[in-house]
Formats: structure tokens, C-alpha cells, sequence
């Protein structure tokens, strides 16, 4: 039987269609295909802090970051073991942990990674808060830890030759080397009575993350393959620890919802007594 | 619904297509943010409003096909598309509401300005090296061993370029040095990544601070290697008054 369209049904179809795909353009995937941010789930019961290949880990968001080697400041390096690190974090409300993953041939005592933070709201060049010419910036906290210490180390640094730990150390780190691939935990609480010298954890807001490596593979020369500022290094990143669950927006979402329909009531009553 | 929505309708998602498909890919522009699109959408929409309501006539010509279809009197296969609206509406309003009442898990937008304004002293100065022929080749082997690491051949895709972020430019690429003057790279160079103004987030670029490692002269033939090596031209003073 053949179809009858009415006349003057037809334009409306492509205008809806036409602003369908329109609507369909202007949806954004959720997440690029590189990463920029590293979350960190809010968990219930005890963090793996010791435990790099804890079963938590599976459950926690994985972010990978692309490595450079180190060209920025002499001693510069042209080749890097470490192209990529993953990224997983984990916080409980008070403590806050984070895992890094990257391959590495072998295992050797000089094998090292850091993390490294921004402190407070004033910015940090990444290149160890090196001073800028017109912006007044500030001082970077850096998590460091090395195979042969099997220890984390909390340490500061604004500008170059600045690099020195703590007298404080709240940071743990611990690392397990597997087929090839190394996992290392660090751990600190979210927040510490160091304003002035640690980064603070806010749940909910975003931190400046970087990352460095080091493959301590003895060379024929006897020393390290990477070395001090001999490294794989990235520049600045996004870490968030995850506030507690808000709901509500989804309360708002409903009000408003309820109040566009009463909207449409009234319309369309007055509409239809007007007429 | 009748005839007369159609070309407000028409005329609306052609500016959509134009701003969201077509100024992208014109000379020299961008994509458009979403709010910018949204903003001159809403004016075109505020414009065709106050056109088509002009007379008493052409406003009733306009707002009865619309009153006819809110309240069901067009019949057909409109009440169908009546019903649809009635329901999407409120939908689209506690969408909306949720969204920009919820936390984003987006970081922060970066406004961050490619390419800023230079300090006075580095604003007109003019290349004093001469550009012979030695001159670009002795730039060039300068570049290949300090700037390509990142920059690569000319193209921002060095061995080294990948775990930084903004990543190094394209110097082939028509809107990075053929748009500026040889004394705004001389700058860059010079100062590196440290004497960016704070709208050019200094504290995330990772070019070096070359004059602790290069004399002026060098860096004035990195200048003319970048250029000969990208196919580019520097813009000159008589090109941009």
C-alpha cells in the first residue's frame, strides 16, 4: 500500500532531525583519549599504601601520561627507558594513595620514580619550581622514592640546587617490580600541618600533578643509565581526590524539572482559554 | 505548523552549521566554544523574534502556528511531535539544571595565550646577523642539536615532545613564527619558557631559558635556521602596518 505523506508535514521532520544532529555535535565525550587528570576514588576501609598489587587497585580509575626525557636544564637526556607511566589514586578521607605503573627491563637498586606537587595556590614551575621572570612563584613538594632505600621521601625545592628533604617526613613509598613492570605506591595524609612545605589535598578540587623516572641500569661506565636531572620527566598534570557523594543536583535536577511542567501547564491553559 | 516557521527554523540551524562547521576551518580562526554558539544563537533567535512581530499581522502570523501546535489544535501527525515537545522540555530543563549544578569531573579550562606580549626591550629589534648562506647553516646545526629534541624537523613532533604539555610548536604551521616578527622569537628563545607573562602559564612550558647556554648572535641564527628549515617567512614591520 503506498504511503500518503501530508502536505506540510515533511519540513518538520528534517528540521528535527537537522537539529538532532546538531545536539549529537555539541556532545562531548566524557573522557579525551589522552589523559590529563588523575582521579582519586573516595574508598571505605583500609588503603593499600604497602601494597602496590593490592586487589583495590583494579578498581581504581587508570589515567596514563606520556614521559619526555629530560631536555629542559642540563644535564640533559635524549633516551628514556620509561615512555608512558599509569596512574591510579585512592583516598579514604584521610589518607591519600597513589600508584604509579611503568615498564622498566630490570630491576636494579637505583630504579627510581617521584611525584611532584605544586604547594598552596601559588604556581611552581614543573622543572623543580625554577624561578619565573614575571610571575612570583613557588615552591614544589616532591614525593621521591628509590629501589635500594625502599622508603619515600618528602622533599621541597623552589629552583634548581634547591632540591633537599624535609625535616618532616609524612611520605611512604613502596615498590614491587614484576615482569618487567614496576608498581609503586606512595602515601600521605590528604592534609598536613607543613602548609608551607606539603601540598594539601582538598576533595573536590583539582592539584598540579607531574611525574619523574629513573632507570638505575648500570651502564658500562659504571654509573646509572638516568641520573639526577638524567630522567624521564612529564610537565604539569591534573590530580583530584573525589569529594563524598553530593546528590544534590539530582534534587535540583527533579525541581526543575516538576516546575518546566507546571511552566507548560499554565501555557498551554492559558493558551487554550485565550483561543 | 504552518509555513511560516520554516525559514526562522531554516535560518537557524544554518547559522549553527556555519558557526560550529564552517569559521572553524576558515584562515586563521578557531573552533568557537559552545557558550560563544549558544550566545549567537540566542541572538539570532532574538532577532527573528522582534523581526517576524514587527506589524500585528506578522505577529500573529508567527506566534498562531505555535499557539495551534502547543495546544493541540493542529492535529495530524503534530500531535505527536506536540506531545514529544510537552515531554522533552522539561527533560532538557533538569538535564540542564543537573549539569550545572553537579560537579564536573573536567579540570579547570586553561585560557592560556599562545602567543603574549613580548617586555618593551625585545619589541622591534631587528636580526643583525647578515643572512648568508653560512649564517642559516650555522643555525641550523644550532637547532638540530638544541631545538629539534622537542621541535623535531620544524614540525613540534621532537623524540622529546610528547610528555610536555602545551607541546612545542609547529613551526611550520602558518599561525606560530610566520605570524611573528624575528625580535618575538628572539625573545622566546632568549628567555625560554620562565619569561612568559602569566597568561602564557609559564610555570607548565618546558622551553629552556636559552640565553644561560647561547650568545645573542647564535640565537639570532637559530632564528634564521628556524625559518629557512619551516619554509617561512618572519613578518616584517612594512607587513603589519
Amino acid at each position: 500500500m503506498a504511503r500518503v505523506r501530508r502536505p506540510g508535514t515533511r519540513w518538520w521532520v528534517g528540521a528535527v532531525g537537522l537539529m538532532g544532529l546538531c545536539v549529537a555535535a555539541e556532545v562531548q565525550p566524557a573522557y579525551s583519549q589522552q589523559s590529563v587528570s588523575v582521579r582519586a576514588a573516595l574508598v571505605k576501609g583500609a588503603l593499600p599504601t604497602d601494597d602496590p598489587t593490592a586487589a583495590a587497585w583494579a578498581t581504581a580509575a587508570v589515567s596514563e601520561f606520556p614521559m619526555s626525557p629530560q631536555v629542559h636544564w642540563p644535564v640533559r637526556i635524549t633516551e628514556v627507558t620509561a615512555k608512558s607511566v599509569k596512574v591510579r589514586g585512592l583516598h579514604d578521607g584521610t589518607n591519600v594513595a597513589i600508584l604509579l605503573e611503568y615498564s622498566d627491563p630490570s630491576e636494579d637498586p637505583e630504579d627510581a620514580a617521584a611525584l611532584e606537587f605544586m604547594v598552596g595556590d601559588t604556581k611552581a614551575h614543573f622543572a623543580h619550581g625554577q624561578p619565573m621572570a614575571q610571575v612570583q612563584g613557588g615552591p614544589v613538594n616532591i614525593w621521591y622514592w628509590k629501589n635500594k632505600d625502599s622508603k619515600g621521601v618528602d622533599m621541597g625545592a623552589k629552583g634548581f640546587g634547591t632540591l633537599k628533604p624535609h625535616a618532616h617526613q609524612d611520605v611512604t613509598a613502596k615498590g614491587v617490580f614484576q615482569d618487567g613492570v614496576w608498581k609503586v605506591v606512595f602515601s600521605r595524609p590528604l592534609h598536613t600541618e607543613y602548609l608551607e612545605e606539603d601540598t594539601q589535598f582538598k576533595p573536590g578540587e583539582f592539584a598540579s600533578i607531574a611525574f619523574a623516572i629513573w632507570d638505575g641500569k648500570k651502564t658500562d661506565s659504571g654509573q646509572p643509565k638516568e641520573k639526577g636531572s638524567e630522567k624521564a620527566i612529564s610537565s604539569w598534570w591534573y590530580f583530584r581526590a573525589d569529594a563524598p557523594p553530593d546528590y544534590s543536583p539530582y534534587m535540583y535536577a527533579v525541581l526543575a524539572v516538576a516546575l518546566a511542567l507546571g511552566f507548560e501547564l499554565v501555557l498551554v491553559r492559558r493558551l487554550k482559554k485565550g483561543s | 505548523m504552518g509555513g511560516v516557521l520554516v525559514r526562522p527554523i531554516i535560518l537557524t540551524v544554518l547559522i549553527y552549521l556555519f558557526l560550529k562547521f564552517i569559521v572553524p576551518i576558515l584562515p586563521h580562526s578557531a573552533p568557537l566554544p559552545s557558550s560563544l554558539i549558544f550566545l549567537y544563537l540566542m541572538l539570532t533567535t532574538a532577532g527573528i523574534v522582534i523581526f517576524e512581530t514587527l506589524s500585528g499581522a506578522s505577529k500573529d502570523a508567527f506566534f498562531g502556528p505555535i499557539f495551534r501546535f502547543l495546544t493541540g489544535e493542529s492535529g495530524g501527525a503534530l500531535s505527536s511531535a506536540r506531545y514529544l515537545v510537552l515531554a522533552l522540555f522539561p527533560l532538557l530543563v533538569g538535564w540542564q539544571t543537573y549539569g550545572s549544578t553537579a560537579s564536573s569531573d573536567a579540570p579547570p579550562a586553561e585560557n592560556r595565550t599562545i602567543h603574549p606580549a613580548p617586555p618593551g626591550e625585545y619589541t622591534g629589534l631587528s636580526n643583525p646577523v647578515p643572512k648568508t648562506p653560512d649564517n642559516i647553516m650555522y643555525g641550523k646545526g644550532l637547532y638540530a642539536s638544541r631545538c629539534s629534541p622537542c621541535h623535531g624537523n620544524f614540525d613540534g613532533k621532537g623524540f622529546a615532545a610528547t610528555g610536555f604539555t602545551p607541546p612545542p610548536a609547529n613551526f611550520k604551521d602558518p599561525t606560530t613564527i610566520a605570524m611573528l616578527q624575528e625580535s618575538y622569537l628572539f625573545w622566546r628563545i632568549k628567555r625560554g619558557g620562565v619569561g612568559l607573562p602569566v597568561e602564557g602559564m609559564p610555570w607548565k612550558s618546558a622551553m629552556p631559558r636559552w640565553e644561560l647556554e647561547l650568545s645573542d648572535e647564535d640565537i639570532w641564527k637559530v632564528i634564521m635556521g628556524e625559518y629557512d628549515g619551516a619554509g617561512q617567512k618572519p613578518r616584517t614591520w612594512d607587513e603589519s602596518e
